[in-house]
């Protein structure tokens, strides 16, 4: 039988630990245990046999590192340890052989400089080995960071026809070690459809019993334990393993009962452990319990369940109608859209909607990117929102979790788009009540299309809970009678088919004046009827206070605990509300009397915002920034030369102008290169290959900015080729690098390098906390940026501008 | 789990503060930084402890590492472990959740960004403290002293040495620390040491340790007037 099926009715048993075995077998610390596979295979093939004495079902062969990222020191291809790692485990006589596969050892970018793509190709060439040689399962073990794991099951779904097993390793926190909790990965590996998911190493299985509990509350598939034998310890310098085989055993018999289908050990677990566990389980009746019906959607690291109330989807990361948001995304700059990302998430959002739909840019390399940084800051989980089913394709690909697809439609053509991606990664679907004849008019017409929408899903194994209808808002001035079939249409669609909706709802007040208010009153009609979640501003007050409002009646918001600590200061001044005293904004009456120059010396970044907007209705924008940001800048900088002043207060200045020049960005007509027009020439930055250390280049990114350059940056661990196209295609006058470390400073000079054979005439100016004077010849630059002020000194020099 | 009380005045020096006048303002924003930092911080730590001896390696002097297939390259470690017999091999994280913070808050506030890195620092090198007086303890145990963290990138200790720290102690799985292709930790606020085994209880008399720093000519703190944290620890 085939272990996908065997599995459905019977408890599988792998074996347990290997490298302990190894070492006492003569493996030296720190060597590779997988090179045994070519040099000692009767090690490994004893140790195998063994484990199949004992009662094991599944050898995992030992391959455990066996990547291109590991093993090319050893002088073995990864075809040739993985090979003969299968055949050992095959030649043990075990019913089953697995290829295992680790964690690559690399954090995935943006935290790392790993790319999803590169995973993806070195996971495959272990995968197409192990799948050659004759592996009937592929295990994906002790792993930390789902989106690698994406990586790696896509591998194993798109280049071979092997069930895929994937087991975490959570630590005593409850997460791993880039934050995933056993919720966001029992959902999101449920959704991508491997055959079994479950948790193996760091904690004995006393430790794990919570984490257990939870992966089988929410995983569809059968749940994989692997603990080790108890907790590490250091004694003596070394690690040891706390438990002995008959605890291990009595622990496991409670595992086997609460419903975990497939056992074995991991560190410090050996033969006897597994032929103790197998003899005390194997009477355990067999069960693969229910699991939780629930429509969920996860990040990396966090999971919103939407059963348990309304949730908020924060839609400003939309470019229609926002004239700065489509400028970031022509420039390619997501630091901005994390900016939005970062604060709809403080403000309240639960999920985020993500749409970077312009005609004239690559959308689905566009949405691909922008998933890429935003989860990375925020850990809402995200809403990808495209009509185009490659942008879909390419946003879920990437993205860190189970997401949610914003949208698919009653139309027969988009259903065939959009539900196949649907299935193969896992996503929860936003399905409108629209088709070929437009949106329905009545409630029930609008149900029908709900209906239909469910049904087809079905042919995809998506389920309904991972459904959510969008019954649709049409605008009151224009056809004021049917605003109310909206609400009609939810209460059928929960009582009838018993699925989640969703509402974007600004559309109601549109052609009419308050808004708000009109908004916030449809919103709370909508939550009455039984609305599950909201796509709203939420840093709309008027909107938010509905939102919170409402928690506190369907009691969701325990105690009121969010409400009071919102409202616990509200006032009503004479017909306008305030959320609470004290904002941040400063009235121009304040910051009259001072003068904008000492404002951005003493660093009054809340200050000197105000005072900018005020001088702009006497003052030119040019000769604020000449005779007022420049002129105060120089003092700050020449005192921070002096040693008068440290860095934090060369910062502290630097932001009030940012925030100055902000202001002036609002106000001012854009030229058509997107600057800001003052035009101090354009400079590219660059934390060079390798080298992930950025926040010294941050800062003279900052400053450079503040003295009028426009800064194409390129952010860090940048490859050669892109700098060289950016300063080529850009023809700057200037281009910085940065490196922190002795080993990028190769790159840096090859960077350099690359440049001038390219034929770019820019200077180029370095820096980073291991150059100095010397180093500047040595990788062939023009100059020495030893700090952000000594920076902006030589851009002076080069644009002029001294 | 451990009581870790970050020191003010290093946190300044990570700013580049020598003696200029602070305002409250950021005094302030470093208890803040502080808070919020240990609210994020998660601290684990690995160590092993080797048997040493002196070697020869392409006809340089270097220290085996008895037991792994690792051996210490560099007259600067040599130095530091040639009286030794044992040493132990260190590496500590604050972890990823770290890293998080100080990235995301640059695009808030870069001023505040910089000071929760500087914080960041000092907790690392605090944390370090815990762990090197955890050791001490387990030379005390076979009667001997220990001298003071010695980290690869430091003098001619070669930066590559991370790699082998990472195979050695399986940074990977037991503290989640990954070394990347050129040599960087992550999670960034990461620590690897070497602290050899003295005979002598009390501490081995040493150079200040600026004499071997590669950076020495451009250090800003010997500039200013003072050191590192690595100046300060090992000065005796």
């Amino acid at each position: 039988m085939r272990v996908a099926e065997y599995i459905k009715c019977n408890r599988l048993y792998f074996d347990g630990g290997m490298g302990t075995m190894l070492q006492k077998a003569g493996l030296e610390t720190g060597g590779l245990p997988e090179v045994y596979n070519i040099e000692h295979p009767d090690v490994v093939l004893d140790i195998h046999r063994e484990y199949v004495k004992a009662g094991a079902d599944v050898i995992t062969a030992n391959t455990f590192q066996a990547s291109e990222l590991k093993i090319s020191s050893s002088g073995y291809t990864v075809e040739e340890i993985i090979t003969a790692g299968v055949d050992l485990a095959k030649k043990s006589g075990a019913k089953y052989t697995a290829i295992d596969i680790g964690p690559l050892g690399q954090l995935m970018e943006p935290m790392g400089t790993m790319t999803f793509d590169e995973a993806y190709d070195v996971f495959k060439r272990q995968i197409v080995a192990g799948y050659k040689a004759g592996a009937d399962i592929v295990l994906l073990e002790t792993m930390s960071d789902l989106l690698e794991v994406k990586a790696a099951v896509l591998a194993v779904r798109e280049n071979t026809d092997l069930p895929v097993f994937v087991t975490m390793t959570f630590q005593d926190d409850g997460r791993t070690f880039v934050g995933c909790d056993p919720k966001s990965a029992a959902i999101t590996l449920s959704g991508l459809k491997v055959d079994a998911l479950g948790v193996n190493c760091s904690l004995g299985p006393v430790e794990l019993m919570s984490v257990i509990d939870e992966l089988i509350k929410y995983s569809r598939v059968p749940v994989m334990v692997q603990p080790n034998a108890g907790l590490p310890s250091i004694e003596n310098g070394n690690t040891v393993y706390t438990i002995t085989a008959d605890e291990f055993s009595d622990c496991m018999v409670k595992i086997a009962e609460s419903g975990a289908a497939i056992l074995g050990g991991c560190c410090g677990t050996t033969p006897e452990f597994i032929s103790k566990m197998k003899r005390k389980t194997v009477d355990v009746p067999f069960i693969l319990p229910e699991y939780e019906r629930v429509t969920a959607v996860s990040s990396g690291t966090n999971t919103v369940i939407m059963d348990n109330g309304i949730s908020v989807i924060g839609e400003r990361i939309n470019p229609t109608g926002k004239k700065k948001l489509k400028e970031k995304l022509r420039e390619q700059d997501f630091g901005y859209l994390v900016g939005e990302a970062l604060q709809q998430q403080k403000a309240g959002a639960d999920i985020l909607d993500v749409n970077c739909g312009l005609p004239e840019i690559d959308e689905a390399k566009t949405l691909a990117n922008a998933v890429k940084e935003i989860q990375a800051a925020v850990n809402t989980p995200l809403q990808l929102d495209s009509s185009d089913r490659t942008a879909i394709e390419a946003g879920i690909r990437k993205y860190n979790g189970k997401p949610i697809i914003n949208s698919v439609n009653g139309k027969q053509e988009s259903m065939d788009d959009v539900f196949p991606i649907a299935q193969k990664y896992g996503a929860v679907v936003i399905g409108l009540c629209l088709d070929e004849g437009g949106i329905p008019e009545t409630a029930e017409g609008r149900y029908k299309i709900a209906e239909r929408i469910v049904k087809e899903a079905e042919k995809y194994d998506i389920p309904k809970e991972d459904i959510i209808i969008d019954c649709l808002v049409l605008t009151a001035s224009a056809q004021q009678s049917l605003v109310i079939e909206t609400i009609n249409a939810i209460k059928l669609v929960k009582s009838r088919l018993g699925v989640k909706t969703v509402l974007g709802v600004s559309n109601v007040s549109f052609g009419l004046p308050a808004r708000p208010i009109l908004n916030s009153v449809f919103l709370s009609a909508s939550f009455g009827a039984g609305l599950d979640s909201a796509i709203i501003n939420p840093m709309s007050e008027e909107v938010m206070q509905s939102v919170r409002a409402f928690k506190v009646i369907n009691n969701q918001d325990r105690d009121a605990v969010e409400y009071i600590e919102n409202y616990s200061g509200y006032k009503t001044v004479s017909g306008s509300v305030n959320k609470n005293e004290g904002s941040g904004d400063v009235k121009a009456a304040d910051v009259s009397g001072g003068d904008l120059k000492s404002m951005i010396i003493d660093g009054r970044k809340e200050l000197v915002g105000t005072k900018t907007r005020e001088m702009l209705k006497n003052t030119d924008p040019v000769s604020i920034i000449d005779g007022e940001f420049i002129p105060a800048l120089d003092v700050v900088g020449e005192r921070y030369e002096k040693g008068t002043v440290f860095l934090p207060q060369l910062i502290q200045s630097a932001e009030a102008v940012k925030s100055g020049f902000e202001v002036i960005k609002e106000t001012m007509p854009k030229n058509s290169s997107g600057s800001d027009g003052s035009g101090k020439g354009k400079i590219v930055l660059a934390t060079v290959e390798g080298d992930i250390h950025d926040i010294g280049k941050n800062i003279v990114r900052m400053l450079l900015e503040n003295y009028g350059y426009d800064v194409i940056d390129l952010g860090k661990d940048v490859p050669i080729d892109k700098v060289v196209e950016a300063a080529v295609s850009n023809n700057v006058k200037l281009v910085g690098l940065s490196a922190l470390m002795t080993t990028t400073v190769k790159n840096m000079k090859d960077t350099i390098t690359a440049l001038r054979s390219a034929g770019s005439n820019a200077k180029v100016v370095v820096g980073g906390a291991v150059l100095n004077e010397e180093y500047v010849e040595f990788v062939g630059a023009d100059y020495y940026g030893r700090d952000a002020r000594a920076t902006v000194k030589v851009a002076n020099e080069i644009f002029n501008n001294a | 789990m451990f009581d870790i009380k970050p020191d003010k005045n290093e946190i300044l020096r990570y700013m580049g503060h020598s003696n200029q006048q602070v305002e409250d303002g950021i005094y302030n924003l470093i208890d803040e930084c502080i808070e919020e930092i240990k609210s994020v911080i998660k601290f684990r730590y690995t160590y092993k402890i080797f048997d040493v001896q002196l070697g020869i390696r392409d006809d340089v002097s270097c220290i085996e590492l008895l037991g792994t297939n690792v051996v210490f390259k560099g007259n600067d470690i040599y130095e530091h472990l040639r009286d030794c017999r044992k040493c132990a091999v260190m590496a500590v994280t604050l972890g990823i959740e770290v890293d998080k913070l100080i990235r995301t808050m640059q695009s808030e506030d870069m001023l505040k960004a910089f000071v929760l890195d500087s914080c960041a620092t000092e907790f690392i090198e605090k944390y370090c403290d815990v762990v090197e007086n955890e050791i001490r303890v387990m030379a005390q145990r076979e009667r001997c002293g220990i001298n003071f963290r010695f980290s690869p990138g430091y003098g001619d200790f070669p930066i590559e040495t991370q790699r082998d720290i990472e195979r050695i102690l399986e940074t990977i799985k037991r503290i989640g620390l990954t070394v990347t292709a050129s040599s960087i930790m992550l999670p960034r606020k990461s620590v690897t040491a070497v602290i050899g085994f003295t005979k002598d209880v009390t501490l081995m008399p040493g150079k200040s340790s600026c004499d071997i720093c590669s950076l020495r000519n451009e250090c800003l703190f010997r500039k200013g007037g003072t050191t590192c944290a690595r100046g300060r620890v090992y000065k005796v």
